[in-house]
């Protein structure tokens, strides 16, 4: 959106600093060249807000051109040429609007060696007023986003750790994993005591992780890894996992707690349907510059339509465009009796700041 | 007292068959790991008690009762899940489990089973009709249907389902090419399907509205439906009413 087209005051505010900005350029003109004041304003107000209205298509350009990211030559290039380009026509324009003047007798005898000289330098500086002030107002509008999306992000980081909560208190993943521990104190009392470890080691890692915005994957993959073991207790052979990552994806940072949901939807929705079990696998690897993950599950080809994966996935998703937008991307492929969740995030093994600074 | 228990998981089973260990009038009659298998064990063997799971792959709990019928045997549910309890004593369940389960709770539920087995629900056919009203969760519609064909059992999603058809004492739910007879009412169905989706165009047909192709008037108050596949319905008055009421 034009942030100066956006609304009809805004617009007249801008045009009303190019309108101070031509009765300077009034006095000036009536000083150099013994012509009056009300000339000069004659003279200049329009060719004033001409350069204003010409000037409001450079918006697009400022966006297109970040500094920073686009190469130093190429900006310079092309504001030269867009500059030229204005004031070329600008200057026509005047010299036009003087012609014009004159066919009516209003112009006093100017002397042209001292007009257009004052003429180009003004409107050059109009000229390049205006982009630095299109510019600051460029910057500006990123911060404004950047802001937004960091409260955004704020607001998942919240809810993931919500959730973390919540799940915490699942009465299905909590109470059927101890009827798995009560059977086994009677059967395999080495087994219940590993069971009670492992649920322990899950709790334990999951608070911790839910503190941070961003963790290694390799230490995602040990919940993931910790809740398998559990959920395997309790459906023995019916659940089978396999975990494919390069050693390159495991030093790769990403957000904490994002492949655990998707790992439970795979055991809830999937493998839990199926009579005779199936397969749980998690890949991932480094693709140019981007780390690609998947998770991946048998299921069930006529399972009734679920919701429930439905607000999971979405949280996953939002979670994953609120932290990198459009530089990532999440596919969910559907199929009769394979589920997978393909995740295309920017490889980085940089750890991001705390979710919470003010905490 | 001779008692069936039905869940997925093997050591949930392992931990009823274990408790009930100290009970001396009980008899492990079998162990089931999925709904089919429960259906197919709760009739060949002879027992008196079902210790039945509510989610299961394939087949709830619920499906299993309402496939058994009248023939199905005392249950006592037994799940992680406490929002099914209404649903269950609707069906007369003899009690209601929650896992990880306490002995005490499991022994006085055995008592209750011993006394409802002295004293059987006197009125089963009433009960059977319950039985089919409950295999949904609730405050949701039918997902799918459960059908009985001799020994097998077959799940059809409701999504496949074209039309139903309401013969003498049966119905006729047609599904593509298949055509699958249930022992059920066509008012009781209808109750439980999604009315945005399941129209009652006739005294003997439920439409599925999405394989609706076009409608033709056939007589004064009376319209065909024809149907994706090219099969026409008739459809009377009140239905030609109905299925506008939905499609507005």
């Amino acid at each position: 959106m034009h942030p100066i087209l956006s609304s009809r005051g805004r617009l007249l505010a801008y045009l009303l600093l190019w309108v101070t900005f031509g009765g300077l350029l009034a006095g000036i003109i009536a000083v150099t060249n013994e012509a009056s004041l009300q000339w000069g304003e004659l003279f200049v107000m329009p060719l004033a807000v001409l350069m204003g209205l010409q000037c409001l298509p450079c918006w697009y350009l400022v966006r297109g051109m970040t500094p920073g990211e686009v190469p130093a030559w190429r900006m310079v290039g092309t504001w030269f040429g867009t500059s030229f380009v204005l004031l070329s026509l600008w200057l026509g324009a005047a010299s036009l609007w003087l012609r014009v003047l004159k066919s009516f007798d209003l112009a006093p005898i100017v002397d042209p060696g001292t007009l257009m000289p004052l003429l180009v330098f003004a409107g050059f500086v109009g000229v390049v007023i205006a982009i630095l002030g299109l510019y600051s107002e460029a910057a500006g509008e990123r911060s404004r986003e950047a802001e937004r999306r960091a409260l955004e992000l704020r607001a998942f980081a919240r809810e993931a750790e919500m959730g973390f909560l919540r799940r915490q208190l699942d009465p299905h993943f909590l109470f059927n994993s101890l009827n798995s521990v009560a059977a086994l104190i009677g059967s395999d009392a080495t087994a219940a005591r590993r069971m009670c470890l492992l649920m322990a080691d899950f709790f334990r890692k999951s608070l911790k992780f839910s503190a941070q915005q961003t963790i290694a994957l390799a230490d995602e993959l040990t919940l993931v890894e910790t809740f398998l073991a559990i959920e395997e207790v309790r459906f023995g052979d019916r659940l089978r996992r396999s975990l494919e990552v390069s050693e390159e994806a495991m030093g790769m940072q990403v957000p904490a707690l994002l492949l655990q949901p998707l790992v439970e939807n795979a055991v809830h929705h999937g493998i839990a349907h199926l009579i005779d079990g199936g397969e749980i696998k998690v890949s991932a690897k480094i693709r140019g510059n981007l780390l690609d993950i998947i998770v991946e599950n048998s299921c069930d080809a006529d399972r009734p339509a679920s919701r429930s994966t439905g607000v999971g996935l979405a949280n996953v998703r939002g979670r994953v465009e609120s932290m990198y937008g459009t530089r990532a991307r999440m596919d969910v492929e559907n199929e009769p009796e394979r589920f997978r969740v393909l995740l295309a995030l920017p490889a980085s093994s940089k750890e991001a700041p705390r979710a919470r600074p003010d905490r | 007292m001779r008692v069936l228990i039905v869940d997925d998981e093997a050591l949930a089973r392992a931990y009823l068959v274990e408790q009930l260990a100290s009970a001396e009038d009980v008899e492990i009659a079998g162990q089931a790991a999925n709904g089919f298998d429960a259906v197919k064990m709760a009739e060949e063997l002879p027992c008196d008690l079902m210790l039945l799971d509510v989610q299961m792959p394939k087949l709830s709990g619920f499906e299993v009762m309402e496939l058994l019928g009248a023939r199905a045997p005392a249950v006592i549910f037994v799940t992680a899940h406490d929002e099914f309890a209404v649903q269950a004593f609707q069906i007369h369940a003899v009690d209601y489990l929650l896992k990880p389960v306490e002995p005490a709770r499991l022994q006085q539920a055995l008592q209750r089973a011993r006394e409802r087995l002295r004293d059987p629900t006197p009125d089963r056919a009433a009960w059977s009709a319950q039985l089919a009203l409950a295999a949904r969760p609730p405050g949701q519609w039918l997902e799918r249907v459960v059908i009985r064909e001799g020994t097998r059992v077959h799940v059809l999603s409701t999504q496949a389902v074209d039309f139903i058809e309401a013969q003498d004492d049966y119905l006729v739910i047609a599904a593509g090419e298949k055509r699958y007879r249930k022992q059920q009412t066509l008012a009781q169905l209808e109750t439980q399907l999604d009315p945005s989706r399941f129209v009652r165009i006739h005294r003997s047909f439920v439409l599925n509205v999405e394989r609706m192709a076009r409608i033709e008037p056939y007589a004064k108050d009376s319209w065909q439906v024809f149907l994706s596949n090219g099969s026409h319905l008739p459809m009377s008055r009140s239905g030609y009413q109905r299925l506008r009421a939905v499609l507005d």
